[in-house]
């Protein structure tokens, strides 16, 4: 398997706060990672970086398809190439839901209004919001808005998806007809890397599970070594107060 | 408003000041005479040499002269205030002030409207224009521009003649400086006005000659309401002070030499009547129908150019506040700092001092614009100011989220910016925004200063031709008509997103 995601040496400062330190990953082609971690430990700053939503550290290196992620031209094909799911949805509130998923295609991607049209509304089957296309996200639930952020990232069809706390909006009970979207793509062969707090979720759909604190990868391995047999206290610890109550 | 820096500046403050306290303050005024009261005499100071300041600041001239002394005969106090021409009329009329002196000329209209003294001065009209400038009589104006005082005797002859002498244009200043400043920079051609202040003018400008007296026949008498009280006393006064000399004595000390014993200066001469008893009343004073039609074509030519300029300066406005916004936020850091220094600096500049340089003083560094251009200008510099700060307010009123979706779907900055962010902080804005309009249509006002004949330099001209406040009146429901359903629509706007914001 080739790496699609390459990170060397990541390293982000905030000022003099050191939010990552020294992280190395690679995630292969339809690999899910589910990164899991206490609130501060650099788990959305990383993801963040991958799409350089946030600036890293010049001393560090992230490749996705080969190409090395910085500003300037090549960028914009790295955003085609890598999706992104935010914890507040992000919808665009002045657009229709079907607009929403439209506008990339057409504007980053130069496909005409009714190829759009078309992917759009494909997608939205695909995620169970096509009745409610003409609408404006205002009017649909958190859970419904979060399954057309999932569409509209899906509309560019990029190689890999981004989730960034997906369902830490959410009221309780639209937390399961996310995960259930998001567990089907897990299938489709899409390249996942998901923040998440949803400890079941992550066991059920990740390849592999990374456990971060203090900004690095403290631990990493399959579901089950993870999660029913941690080597390093931190992650016994984060386990045994996240899942004990 | 006798400080000297405010000469040039101070009559279109002025004037829209004076509409509001027909408004406001008129009702309040008592009419009453006491004895014990300061005459209140107003002048157009600057008028040389029948009044004006010395170097200290102190009223001096031909007419400050008599009124002085005329206050000492009747053992009042007087009271000079700074009143510019066109507004002297006005101020009789409600009774602010009790005379008003300016050389005013006797004329049948005027005494339609307000009441003269016996006059104590003949004079004429002159054409003033720059030594070696190519005219040497008023033939030579034709196809070209002159200067007028607004509604002034000059004006009034001008504007009549002006197809005779084939004038291209009659440009209106509220005063004499600012006339004579735009004839040096030669944007007008020549200046008409009355021969003795231009002839006391000239006398140490070697730049500048009167080439022409134009007979008109004018006397220059003191100006009093319609029913003034004191009109007859100050006459008689006047009468008395002409047999003792002591008005052609001024005259010797102001024009150098004594006057003719055939002119008013010398003898005594009745005061003038109007044709036929005529009845006044607020209602024929401020809502006169007869004038109002008169004036009216002069009004509608004044407010298309108001609207014209209004809309342009708006639309110029928003685009180059739109720039500067965008300049601001996310261009280089040292374009990010001189948008932001350009912002502060022309949101804190007063408009009237810009308009004031832009029109005079920029000509002397070879930037010559027309009125009409100079006021766009200068609408459009502090307007964009304004508007960057609305859009900027608007754009970072956005939430970051939106900037972080577009981005991470691969839009361009261009994309980002025209599809995701301005759509939505065009709400936001449009209340702000239509404030800003409001107040670039009321400042087109100011550009009275550089002789533009906009709504109320139309409206200031035709209530001192018609020696009637009601072209003023009219204007100001003109202003009202069009302004009032634009500021209820903001208010509308803003409750309504205020409500959907909910």
């Amino acid at each position: 398997m080739t790496a699609l995601i390459k990170l060397e040496n990541v390293t982000k400062h905030y000022g003099s706060f050191q939010a990552l330190s020294g992280i190395n990953l690679e995630v292969s082609e339809g690999e899910v990672v589910c990164v899991i971690g206490p609130s501060g430990s650099g788990k959305s700053t990383m993801i963040r970086c991958i799409n350089l939503l946030e600036q890293y550290d010049p001393s560090g290196k992230i490749l996705v398809d080969d190409i090395l992620v910085q500003k300037g031209k090549n960028l914009k094909n790295v955003r085609a190439e890598v999706g992104m799911v935010f914890q507040s949805f992000n919808l665009f509130p002045h657009l229709t839901i079907l607009r929403n998923v439209m506008l990339a295609p057409m504007k980053a991607k130069g496909l005409s209004a009714s190829a759009a049209e078309k992917i759009a509304k494909d997608l939205l089957v695909k995620v169970g919001i096509s009745e409610q296309a003409d609408k404006y996200p205002a009017h649909l639930s958190g859970g419904q808005q979060q399954r057309v952020a999932i569409a509209r990232a899906l509309a560019m069809e990029p190689k890999a998806l981004l989730f960034d706390e997906p369902t830490s909006a959410l009221d309780p009970e639209m937390v399961g007809e996310v995960l259930d979207v998001i567990k089907n793509l897990a299938t489709s062969g899409v390249t996942m890397i998901v923040v998440t707090h949803e400890m079941g979720f992550a066991r059920q759909v990740a390849d592999r599970v990374i456990f971060m604190d203090g900004g690095q990868i403290v631990e990493q391995g399959s579901p089950i070594e993870i999660f029913d047999a941690p080597k390093e206290v931190r992650t016994q610890n984060f386990l045994k107060a996240v899942l004990n109550h | 408003m006798t400080d000297k820096k405010g000469k040039i500046l101070n009559p279109a403050c002025f004037t829209v000041l004076k509409i509001a306290l027909f408004f406001f303050i008129w009702p309040f005024i008592s009419v009453a005479q006491d004895a014990d009261e300061p005459i209140i005499v107003g002048a157009n100071i600057g008028n040389v040499p029948w009044e004006f300041q010395d170097t200290d600041g102190t009223f001096i001239g031909f007419e400050v002269d008599l009124v002085v002394e005329i206050g000492k005969r009747l053992n009042r106090e007087v009271d000079i205030i700074n009143i510019p021409f066109n507004g002297l009329f006005a101020a009789v009329q409600s009774g602010r002030i009790d005379m008003a002196i300016s050389s005013i000329g006797i004329t049948d209209k005027r005494l339609e409207s307000v009441s003269f003294t016996q006059p104590y001065y003949d004079s004429d009209q002159s054409l003033t224009t720059i030594k070696g400038g190519g005219i040497s009589s008023l033939e030579d104006l034709r196809g070209e521009i002159v200067a007028v005082d607004t509604g002034s005797t000059g004006d009034m002859w001008a504007t009549e003649n002006q197809d005779k002498y084939g004038f291209t244009e009659i440009r209106r200043y509220e005063g004499l400086a600012p006339a004579m400043l735009d004839v040096v920079i030669g944007r007008v051609k020549g200046y008409i006005s009355d021969i003795p202040a231009l002839l006391y003018y000239t006398k140490d400008k070697p730049n500048l000659e009167v080439v022409e007296r134009i007979p008109t026949g004018g006397r220059y008498a003191l100006m009093l309401g319609k029913n003034s009280a004191i009109a007859t006393e100050v006459n008689d006064t006047i009468s008395a002070l002409k047999q003792e000399g002591f008005v052609n004595d001024i005259h010797a000390k102001w024009f150098g030499a004594l006057a003719e014993d055939t002119t008013s200066t010398v003898r005594v001469v009745p005061m003038p009547t109007a044709n036929e008893g005529l009845i006044f009343d607020f209602v024929e004073t401020f809502l006169n129908m007869e004038v109002f039609i008169q004036t009216y074509p002069m009004l509608i030519a004044g407010l298309i150019t108001t609207i014209q300029l209004g809309l342009l300066a708006i639309v110029a406005g928003l685009a180059f506040g739109l720039f500067l916004a965008l300049s601001r936020l996310y261009a280089p850091k040292a374009a990010q700092l001189i948008a932001k220094a350009y912002i502060d600096i022309f949101r804190s500049i007063p408009l009237l001092v810009l308009l004031i340089i832009i029109f005079y003083a920029l000509p002397f560094v070879g930037l010559s614009f027309s009125p009409f251009n100079a006021a766009a200008v200068a609408l459009t510099l502090v307007s964009g100011a304004y508007t960057a700060e609305i859009f900027r307010a608007g754009i970072e009123a956005i939430p970051k989220g939106q900037f972080e979706a577009s981005d991470a779907l691969g839009l361009s900055y261009k994309d980002t910016m025209v599809e995701i962010i301005l759509p939505q902080a065009i709400k936001i804005v449009i209340p702000p925004l239509t404030n800003n309009c409001i107040n670039v249509i009321k400042d087109t006002a100011l550009a009275s200063v550089v002789a533009m004949p906009d709504l109320l330099k139309q409206a200031t001209q035709a209530q001192a031709v018609a020696a009637n406040p009601t072209p003023l009146i009219a204007a100001a429901v003109i202003y009202l008509m069009f302004l009032l359903p634009l500021v209820l629509w903001v208010s509308r706007l803003e409750v309504k997103f205020k409500r959907e914001s909910r």
